[in-house]
């Protein structure tokens, strides 16, 4: 399985998937136009890489911003990481939020209750 | 140019050196000045197009330049060597005469000393005849004291003086008592002559050969050096007029001359300056007829769009919708990201009952607004002829009907994933209850200048089934005088913006609406409005907003 890496724009974040490494990382804002055509791909990628290896997963979600459509994406891509877990892989979700960032961790508590094999944490990032 | 006759006589250009000469001095001034150059346009023709630089390069084409050129320079070069060769064969031929007549006079001098002995009148053959000898003698005579001829030798000459060198010497009688006389000589000069005539035909046919050096040196060098050069910049100028960019390269053999070299370097600079600039200008007025045409495109989907928005805000409730028999005091903020939008709102007063729904259908633009269609048919369904008025009750059929209208329920796996997150409120004035249901969207209560969240369920409705999802539970807050309630979309709190570029969040907009708790209702949407304007600065919004707020009327 390649890494996919796709830069940021202004409407979509920074995609580093590292499958070998077994390190995914999103960062950025997330309201593409079409958020099912930008995360489609990155599922099958996680659905291929998740039936191919049993290597330990970290997947780094740290987004100022995303919609309701990223939103369901992301739960999406969550739902076969939490299957992978219960199955006894070593997943673990890093909930980026900014400090004071009240929505992204409303919505990552939100996220963490659909969680119960894979380790969620909630990670505040101090801004510089 | 080309039709004017020419003068008869004048020289034609190309006719190489005629009337260069130095014989042909005397045409010079009269023909071959300037106004006699004919500049006819045979040489030229072939480089310069038909209106290509035609004024600039009028009067006289480059080959009538340079001949011009020579036809000045010529005659002043000749008439120099041809005056200053004339001039020492002149000052040769007076020397030649000079020693000529010196040695005629040294010739009768010794004959007539030769002669001087007493019997000289009979005895004079032998002197005479040694003078004879001489090859320039023509004649000699020899008179005695009285003038009597006493001998001659050779013809007596006649004809042209300067053709003859004439002496004489007198016979002094002497201490031996000679009979005196005198012996007239006369030499032939023709000899002389016909050697400074010789010379000066010699200084002519030099003269003339060096003019012709001259001449076709100079030819060769303008030619090579200055009109090639200059014809090919020409050629060039001519094509860069039709936009043709050629530049032109002189290096080679025929090494143009500096000033040339310098003009052609100038001149491609020149040409590139123009390439870059005509590039430049062809991209713009393509950059403009693209930015044109997408303009006109965007004003197609805008104009589509406007309709568009009519329709949607047809379906929407009215301005009359105010749940003013309820005993409301209603307001609404409803703004699409892209003129229309997926949030969509419901208020309407049944049976004694104020209702109010806000949804967020995934998507903004126009496949959020297509979703906010079948809500609403969905709603009217579910309301007017359902009945149905409990919200969680609601909810559980707008999401079926949700899911069966994107067929979402099938297995396909290319179907609809959309769906839409929805509060409900169902207000009963007469019992003081308002019962709230949610899914993906909650309740913001303000009362007492506080504000309480009440949130319904996490997912919302619509989408493909994860198996996750909570059932609907509505619930009961008891009314009470001075609460004011929102239901608004996350497209309000979700303001990207503020110093450390941070979404402004419930809390935010809570803070907002505390502020603002005692204007009129109309008054505090609108104050939320502007603050969240000034929260987002320049960041431009995210999503559709939509929100509903109501307070009962007291009293």
């Amino acid at each position: 399985m390649d890494r996919i890496q796709i830069p940021a724009t202004s409407r979509s974040p920074l995609v580093d998937f590292d499958f070998p490494a077994g390190r995914l990382l999103l960062r950025g804002e997330s309201y593409p136009e079409d958020a099912a055509a930008f995360y489609g791909p990155l599922l099958q990628a996680l659905r291929a890489c998740l039936e191919e290896e049993a290597t330990p997963l970290t997947f780094e979600v740290a987004l100022s911003y995303f919609n309701s459509s990223s939103a369901k994406a992301l739960m999406n891509l969550f739902m076969p990481l939490e299957e992978a877990a219960e199955e006894g892989r070593a997943v673990t979700i890093r909930w980026l939020y900014a400090e004071g960032d009240d929505t992204i961790a409303e919505a990552g508590e939100d996220f963490a209750a659909d969680f119960s094999h894979a380790q969620f944490e909630m990670v505040q990032e101090t801004t510089a | 140019m080309s039709g004017e006759p020419l003068a008869q006589g004048a020289p034609r250009r190309g006719g190489s050196l005629r009337g260069a000469g130095p014989l042909r001095r005397g045409d010079a001034p009269a023909d071959l000045g300037f106004t006699g150059v004919p500049t006819t346009q045979d040489g030229g023709a072939d480089t310069m197009r038909p209106g290509a630089l035609r004024g600039a390069a009028r009067g006289r084409n480059l080959d009538g330049l340079a001949h011009t050129l020579f036809l000045r320079l010529s005659p002043v070069i000749a008439a120099v060597v041809l005056t200053t060769q004339v001039v020492i064969a002149w000052v040769n031929y007076g020397d030649q005469i000079r020693l000529s007549g010196e040695r005629a006079q040294l010739m009768a001098d010794m004959t007539a000393r030769a002669l001087a002995h007493p019997g000289w009148t009979t005895d004079y053959a032998r002197p005479l005849q040694a003078v004879g000898l001489d090859p320039a003698f023509r004649y000699a005579v020899l008179r005695d004291a009285s003038g009597n001829v006493v001998a001659r030798l050779g013809e007596e000459p006649r004809g042209r003086n300067f053709e003859r060198i004439q002496v004489s010497a007198e016979i002094d009688p002497g201490t031996a008592a000679q009979p005196a006389g005198s012996l007239t000589l006369v030499l032939s000069a023709e000899d002389l002559r016909a050697n400074a005539e010789k010379q000066f035909v010699m200084v002519l046919g030099a003269s003339l050969v060096l003019m012709l050096a001259f001449a076709l040196a100079l030819r060769l060098a303008v030619g090579r050096h200055v009109l090639v050069p200059l014809r090919r910049l020409l050629s060039a100028m001519g094509q860069v007029e039709h936009k043709e960019w050629v530049t032109v390269d002189l290096a080679g053999r025929r090494r143009p001359s500096r000033e040339i070299a310098d003009i052609s370097a100038a001149f491609n600079r020149m040409v590139e300056g123009l390439r870059s600039g005509d590039e430049a200008r062809n991209l713009l007025a393509e950059l403009e007829r693209t930015h044109a045409r997408l303009a006109e495109a965007n004003g197609l989907v805008m104009e589509s769009l406007g309709y568009a928005r009519r329709i949607q805000q047809a379906v929407l409730p009215g301005p009359d919708a105010t749940l003013g028999e309820a005993g409301f005091e209603v307001a609404v903020l409803w703004e699409p990201l892209h003129v229309v939008g997926g949030d969509y709102y419901w208020i309407e007063e049944i049976d004694g009952l104020a209702i109010v729904v806000v949804a967020d259908c995934t998507g903004h633009g126009v496949p959020g607004a297509f979703l906010t269609l079948i809500v609403a048919t969905a709603l009217d369904r579910i309301l007017h002829d359902r009945g149905l008025r409990r919200p969680d009750e609601i909810l559980a059929v707008l999401d079926g009907v949700v899911r069966t209208r994107l067929r979402q329920d099938g297995t396909a796996s290319d179907g609809s994933d959309d769906g839409l997150d929805c509060g409900i409120c169902v207000v009963d004035r007469a019992n003081d209850t308002l019962d709230f249901a949610g899914a993906g969207l909650a309740l913001t209560v303000l009362a007492e200048g506080e504000t309480t969240r009440v949130k319904g369920r996490r997912h919302g409705l619509g989408y493909r089934r994860t198996g996750r999802e909570e059932p609907f539970a509505a619930i009961r807050l008891p009314l009470r005088d001075g609460q004011t309630f929102f239901l608004m979309t996350d497209g309000v709190s979700d303001q990207m913006g503020g110093p450390s570029r941070r979404l402004l969040g419930h809390r935010g907009v809570a803070e907002i609406l505390r502020r603002h708790r005692r204007l009129s209702l109309a008054e505090q949407v609108s104050a939320l409005e502007a603050a969240l304007a000034a929260h987002r600065g320049p960041e431009p919004r995210r999503d559709d907003m939509a929100l509903v707020a109501f307070r009962p009327r007291s009293g």
